[in-house]
């Protein structure tokens, strides 16, 4: 049996489905997150405020653990400092 | 402190790729016999002692025999280091390698232990002299020139007067331990905060080393260079010597020498000599490795306070890397670690492991003597606080599910652990998240297992 390399396209930026007649298995590409509980309740909220267009969460994969999408790893380290930044107060000089 | 006995053993790996005939001219001085000597390990002091009046070569195993079998490991790194340095000359006869001392060396070292050293200049008679620095006052100048000279290294603009070192040679010296970004003024990376870390003679080995490889293009040769160094390394402190009994290139070294505050310079009436300080002498003692520790200023409080019983510039700068430096009195530097003032220092690559490591080491002596030298609380909220700038990991990844039979995935997902390259997986939906780079690799699997 040949095996044919089907290519399918999917708006979710699948590399393509390889249809094997056996073995056929999903592939995305992305970003794979691992924090503690209370970041993963940031980011789930950070996700929840954009609209639908800009949503970033693939899976969820439990609650220390996501797959997001590729390009916003800049995103969120930003929001991060910014809400660390909030929580802090400096002694003027 | 070992980190001494590192730097050194890299400035005589640079003597050790000296070629061969540089290194017996070299080893024709009685004084560098006796450096190398003392930045040998003890194994290889024990072998070159023992085979200092044999005149016959000795095979292998015969040197084998002087070890227990448990010391073997000490032997071979021994003897390694005597081969590279070409103190131990080797010859590979059809039976067996047999080891004989370099005849250079051993005839150096052998009027060295029965004649003593003798310098090839003398001290100048006192009445030539006008006024000799009393020890405290040299102390105090070589002091001085060496922070000043690792002011102007690590942050130039601060020190008072500059150095004859033209730019070109600090921002060598600089090379690995400055990091400068575009429209910034030059920030300490991480190395250049280890070298402040460092013990004096440490910092010295490695300026000393940086100068000697440059000196190559300058024109130089650094074989001489090195043996003046080792030959310097040896005069008594506080004594004068005249700057006519030197070379040209000696004399353009000593220079150099006079701003770093190994040597002092003066000059008489009619003639000019220099005076070697603290620093020189204790070069070669410092191969040896012994411990000196020099006594810290720091105290830290609990409440995240810290009062440094210093006068001197460098260390406010040191602190100021890492601490808001508040007050500072004539004796006295005031200040407090806050979470701004180190993300600071996280920021510019310094770790919490190497602010406490500093802090602990410095520690004022009525501190250091409890447990713990610096206060719990301190040390561990600093670690927390790095921490805290790392509580999201990302991982560029690929994720993939809707596999046929469990046994696919199983496959796959053994297939990734192999690379270690699993990141997550979930046997009961048969959802599995592996690392980008492998995705080619494993697709390529899958399919090939589909054959």
């Amino acid at each position: 049996m040949v095996s044919k390399p089907v290519s399918g396209f999917c708006p979710f930026q699948q590399i393509g489905f390889y249809d094997c007649r056996f073995i056929m298995v999903n592939a995305t590409k992305g970003l794979f997150i691992s924090c503690d509980i209370p970041m993963a309740q940031f980011i789930v909220n950070m996700n929840a405020a954009l609209p639908a267009s800009q949503k970033f969460i693939i899976h969820v994969l439990d609650n220390t653990h996501f797959f997001v999408q590729p390009d916003v790893a800049g995103m969120i380290r930003s929001a991060i400092s910014e809400f660390r930044d909030q929580n802090s107060y400096e002694k003027p000089t | 402190m070992p980190r001494v006995k590192i730097i050194a053993k890299n400035f005589m790996d640079m003597v050790a790729s000296l070629p061969a005939i540089k290194l017996d001219m070299l080893y024709r001085n009685q004084f560098i016999c006796e450096a190398i000597l003392r930045s040998l390990p003890p194994l290889a002091k024990k072998y070159v002692l023992q085979m200092l009046y044999i005149d016959a070569p000795i095979t292998c195993k015969s040197l084998q025999e002087w070890v227990l079998a448990d010391g073997f490991s000490k032997h071979n790194v021994a003897i390694d280091r005597l081969v590279q340095l070409r103190v131990f000359e080797v010859t590979d006869r059809k039976k067996e390698t047999t080891y004989k001392l370099n005849p250079t060396f051993q005839t150096s070292l052998r009027k060295h232990l029965i004649h003593g050293g003798i310098l090839p200049r003398e001290p100048m008679s006192p009445n030539v002299i006008a006024k000799l620095p009393t020890s405290e006052e040299l102390d105090a100048y070589a002091l001085e020139q060496w922070e000043c000279f690792l002011l102007q290294l690590i942050s130039s603009g601060q020190a008072e007067k500059s150095s004859s070192f033209g730019s070109s040679m600090m921002r060598i010296f600089q090379r690995g331990l400055l990091r400068q970004r575009e429209k910034e003024a030059p920030r300490l990376t991480d190395c250049g905060f280890q070298f402040l870390l460092m013990d004096t003679n440490a910092q010295l080995w490695h300026v000393i080393r940086e100068y000697i490889s440059n000196s190559e293009e300058q024109g130089v040769d650094q074989a001489d260079l090195i043996a003046f160094l080792l030959e310097l390394s040896f005069h008594t402190t506080s004594e004068a010597y005249n700057l006519d009994t030197l070379t040209d290139d000696q004399t353009a070294m000593i220079k150099d020498l006079a701003d770093l505050g190994l040597v002092k310079l003066q000059k008489g009436s009619k003639e000019s000599w220099f005076i070697p300080t603290k620093l020189a002498t204790n070069l070669s003692v410092s191969l040896a490795d012994t411990t000196s520790r020099k006594q810290g200023f720091v105290v830290v409080e609990t409440n995240f306070r810290i009062y440094a019983y210093s006068s001197s510039k460098l260390h406010c700068e040191i602190l100021r890397l890492f601490s808001r430096v508040e007050y500072q009195l004539p004796n006295l530097i005031v200040g407090a670690i806050t979470k701004e003032s180190l993300y600071n220092a996280f920021d510019n690559g310094i770790t919490a492991e190497q602010i406490v490591t500093f802090l602990q080491q410095n520690a004022h002596p009525r501190v250091a003597e409890k447990v713990p030298s610096v206060p719990e609380n301190v040390s561990d909220q600093i670690r927390l606080w790095e921490s805290d700038l790392k509580r999201v990991e990302m991982t560029p990844a690929h994720f993939y599910d809707e596999f046929h039979s469990r046994d696919v995935f199983e496959a796959a997902s053994d297939f990734a652990r192999i690379h270690s390259d699993l990141l997550w997986e979930d046997a009961k939906k048969m959802h599995m998240v592996v690392r980008a780079e492998i995705n080619t690799l494993m697709l390529e699997h899958l399919h090939g297992k589909n054959r």
